[in-house]
């Protein structure tokens, strides 16, 4: 039976263990040549630390050679994240915490005679509410003589987007899909204003380490040897640099949604009334809100679901709903930044590295409140496309149709009038039909605007 | 068998590079702490006078 299992696509570029799935279930497993480190890793109390502190997932530990390699030691079994992100869907709040998260794990891990061994901005997740650390097996001896052996991938991961946002003022988060290993130096250096050369942590770990990084390949042996109070210095200033960075919230395309949508009567509660009413009924456990602006309607069902992956295309509005979802600790709503007209690819070896975001989000319920119109309007996307985007995430829909007499459809239309000629609620439910059946209808009071309740067809 | 375990090319951790950082860091954060002490010395005369 131990030929019966898959090794995890992502996982293949480290000798020390793999992740793999057999029955259904995620392991991982230790390989041999890691034995010293590892059992150091758990005997020293490191792994307990780290787990007990919420820093690292935790883990069972099974003594059963799952895959029959000879190259087994021991086969570890992590809880199980309910949903995979990656950086290039994160805000920057978010990619700004996997960054301190991994300092401090590495700065932890020092206290322990260990060191964090590689900094990849894929191994830290989302994971009830927090950023938490994926990979049991990042740790390994800590030689006081050597620097950081993940000190470039963790400029190219965290250090570098970071500081273009900040200096930028920009969401960029959409670079890592072009450069997922990271974001080249040379590129940041270039692309970075004057002013960052003035802040000495920038100064040193991007613009001088892209030019003299490239000049030392190799270890020097003749050079002196680092040491521990180094070590804690160039931490302390990647940390320092870090905190100093920010993204400041200037008014977005969604900013003040709600108080404007609030200005019409009782729309809101209206139509909250209708989906907790539709909710009741259903039989469901994980939810995808599709354009969830700040999650008004994402906290209505936090408390009913397993899981909600909460996605707007706007940075500033992910931004508040992941500031909210950590003040108020909830933590089964993942925030996200996702362009539905054009969602994550499949990227990576073979394109299996990274799943595409329609691959990763199978859920039950869907909301697309406030949304089609946007798709159907801005991106000139049919409604049998939109409809089968959504057969393919999830069984049933909970959509709004806003008509083409709408204040802001005739806002949106107001140059390009050519769109309204297939825009109407006949076209809209014909499109939809072709792969929902319609179970329920409900006008959002006087507001002109319709909810609909549907579920995917068999067929699909 | 350590040279296994390192998957990521050692010149990436760039060992040049951490020991020039490091030596400015460590100038750095000795007048940085110069500075906090002195702070902290004229903070205390005067919190005690106030």
């Amino acid at each position: 039976m131990a030929d019966t299992f898959q090794q995890h696509p992502s996982s293949y570029r480290d000798p020390s263990g793999f992740i793999f799935y057999k029955n259904g279930i995620l392991y991982r497993q230790v390989n041999q040549v890691f034995k010293k480190d590892f059992d150091q890793f758990v005997n020293n109390g490191l792994y307990q630390h780290l787990a007990e502190n919420k820093l690292l997932i935790p883990h069972k530990r099974l003594e059963e050679n799952l895959t029959g390699s000879p190259h087994w030691y021991t086969t570890l079994q992590p809880e199980l994240l309910p949903f995979i992100s990656y950086p290039y869907e994160w805000c920057f709040d978010m990619l700004k915490q996997a960054a301190l998260l991994n300092l401090q794990t590495a700065k932890e891990a020092m206290n322990f005679g260990l060191m964090l061994r590689d900094a990849s901005a894929y191994n830290i997740q989302m994971y009830k509410g927090r950023m938490v650390l994926i990979d049991s097996l990042s740790f390994e001896l800590y030689d006081e003589t050597k620097p950081w052996i993940a000190y470039r991938q963790f400029c190219e991961h965290f250090y570098a987007p970071l500081a273009l946002m900040h200096y930028l003022k920009q969401p960029l988060q959409n670079l890592f899909v072009a450069y997922p290993d990271g974001i080249s130096l040379n590129i940041v250096s270039a692309a970075l204003p004057f002013k960052s050369k003035l802040n000495l942590h920038s100064y040193l770990h991007l613009h001088l380490q892209k030019t003299i990084g490239k000049k030392q390949d190799v270890e020097n042996k003749k050079s002196r040897p680092f040491s521990k109070q180094r070590m804690k210095n160039l931490l302390q200033s990647l940390q320092e640099g870090i905190q100093s960075f920010t993204l400041r919230r200037s008014a977005t395309q969604w900013s003040g949604y709600y108080d404007e949508a609030n200005l019409r009567g009782d729309y809101v509660d209206l139509k909250k009334h209708i989906i907790n009413d539709w909710l009741n009924k259903l039989n469901f456990n994980t939810v995808f809100d599709a354009g969830a602006n700040e999650g008004e309607f994402s906290e209505l069902v936090a408390a009913k679901s397993a899981y909600i992956i909460s996605t707007d295309l706007d940075h500033g509005a992910i931004s508040k709903l992941y500031l909210k979802v950590q003040q108020k600790n909830i933590s089964n709503i993942y925030p996200l930044i996702i362009d539905l007209a054009n969602p994550s690819p499949a990227i990576g070896v073979n394109n299996k590295e990274r799943m595409s975001f329609l691959a990763r989000c199978k859920v039950d319920v869907t909301l697309a409140l406030a949304l089609i119109h946007h798709l159907a309007l801005t991106n000139n996307i049919p409604f049998d496309n939109i409809a089968e985007m959504f057969s393919s995430i999830t069984r049933y829909l909970l959509v709004e149709f806003v008509p083409e007499n709408d204040e802001k459809v005739k806002l949106m239309t107001l140059h390009k009038k050519n769109v309204l000629a297939s825009y109407s609620l006949e076209y809209f439910l014909s499109g939809f039909k072709r792969y929902f059946s319609l179970l329920d209808t409900k006008e959002i009071g006087d507001s002109g605007r319709t909810l609909f309740l549907m579920e995917k067809l068999q067929a699909w | 068998m350590q040279h296994i375990l390192l998957y990521i090319d050692p010149g990436s951790g760039s060992y040049l590079i951490q020991m020039i950082i490091a030596g400015v860091l460590g100038v750095a954060f000795f007048f940085k702490n110069i500075v906090f002490a002195v702070k902290h010395f004229f903070h205390r005369i005067f919190g005690r006078k106030s």
